[in-house]
């Protein structure tokens, strides 16, 4: 199974990445009634280790929420959270961070913003897909990811991650969204999106 | 120091050399060393085997991680019979997976732990399972491994020199 991708293939994904993240930051600017601006999506397909760094410094404490997806395709939804920008979004939506109801709040927008972002990306690639519920972990951002792509990428040695970040407007708070389709999905994906076939 | 990324191994025999290797989820830190050459090895293991993958990574597989820690260690003149072993990681982080890969971090400690056992190479300390991720590192001159969570402190987990032989045994869950 081939993991080296083409321009083309690369610029689909970025595209699915792009619309699915638009998608949760409608979302994201309807729950917290402000402005949310999203960067220009990054698609990287990059040997393991590479694809670990690529994502931030491993030793840096973040939050974040993990879904499954499983249906037409087995990926992984991960939301990374700042410490900080964890506390200012339970901060705007009023409750304290660090405690099991700022948890269950950052697992709850978690949930909203990774299902609005699959149901972008199901009905672009033509995909029947579904969420597992959340789950959130504050740890070191090298063990998430590590762990994370343990799960996806099996015997393979490079990764494919898509990744976009959002913005809340005038709040200092940010958070970054990756995509982590198993090797076997990025494959189905591409098919679906009429770019299959390396 | 060298930092060893997931799927890589690095030896050294420089006193003042630190290998390390930053955010040990599911992945296994295995350090062997040799104390009286003051050699010492350290593999980021990510999955417990390959099956017949032509080319695999050396630190990658626990099953291929092992024999390629002793043979980068001979190289640099360590003794077989005196290796000894230090484990890390192992976390399960995430009670959610794809398929049926839960739990890949009990399933990487028990290979290596296995594998160890195959190259009659003893565990001298382990902290391995639990739900958080872990740096490790190894101080080449001293002799000494510790491992330092999230927010935590590090701690000092295995010190071989100098002095009388010490251990730790610290498993979680």
């Amino acid at each position: 199974m081939s993991t080296d991708y083409t321009d083309m293939q690369l610029d689909a994904m970025r595209e699915l990445a792009n619309i699915g993240s638009g998608n949760a930051a409608t979302a994201l600017a309807s729950m917290l009634g402000r402005e949310v601006e999203l960067s220009v999506p990054r698609a990287l397909a990059l040997p393991l280790a590479d694809a670990v760094d690529a994502v931030g410094p491993a030793d840096r404490t973040v939050s974040s929420v993990v879904l499954p997806i499983f249906g037409d395709i087995d990926a992984l939804v991960l939301l990374l959270f700042p410490t900080e920008d964890a506390a200012t979004l339970c901060g705007l939506l009023g409750v304290e961070a660090g405690t099991e109801v700022g948890d269950s709040a950052i697992g709850e927008i978690g949930n909203i913003l990774g299902t609005s972002y699959i149901n972008a990306l199901a009905s672009m690639a033509g995909l029947a897909i579904e969420p597992k519920p959340p789950h959130v972990v504050t740890d070191m951002l090298g063990a998430i990811v590590a762990s994370l792509l343990s799960q996806t990428v099996g015997e393979t040695d490079s990764a494919l991650v898509l990744d976009t970040g959002l913005d809340v407007a005038d709040a200092a708070c940010s958070l970054s969204f990756l995509l982590l389709p198993t090797t076997g999905g990025i494959e189905e994906i591409l098919g679906r999106l009429g770019v299959g076939g390396a | 120091m060298k930092i060893v990324r997931m799927g890589e191994l690095a030896v050294s025999t420089t006193p003042e050399d630190e290998l390390m290797t930053i955010g040990l989820g599911s992945c296994i830190g295995v350090a062997v060393v040799d104390r009286a050459r003051s050699v010492a090895a350290l593999a980021h293991v990510m999955l417990p085997e390959a099956a017949a993958i032509p080319d695999a990574p050396a630190g990658k597989f626990a099953d291929l991680a092992i024999p390629a820690l002793v043979a980068e260690s001979e190289r640099m003149g360590a003794r077989r019979v005196r290796l000894e072993a230090v484990l890390v990681g192992g976390a399960q982080m995430f009670d959610v997976g794809v398929g049926s890969t839960l739990d890949i971090g009990a399933r990487n400690a028990q290979a290596v732990r296995e594998a160890l056992a195959k190259a009659r190479i003893p565990v001298r300390a382990q902290e391995t399972g639990g739900r958080r991720g872990r740096t490790m590192r190894v101080h080449v001159g001293a002799m000494t491994v510790t491992v330092k969570e999230a927010g935590g402190r590090e701690v000092e987990l295995w010190s071989g020199s100098p002095g009388p032989r010490r251990s730790a045994e610290a498993i979680h869950r």
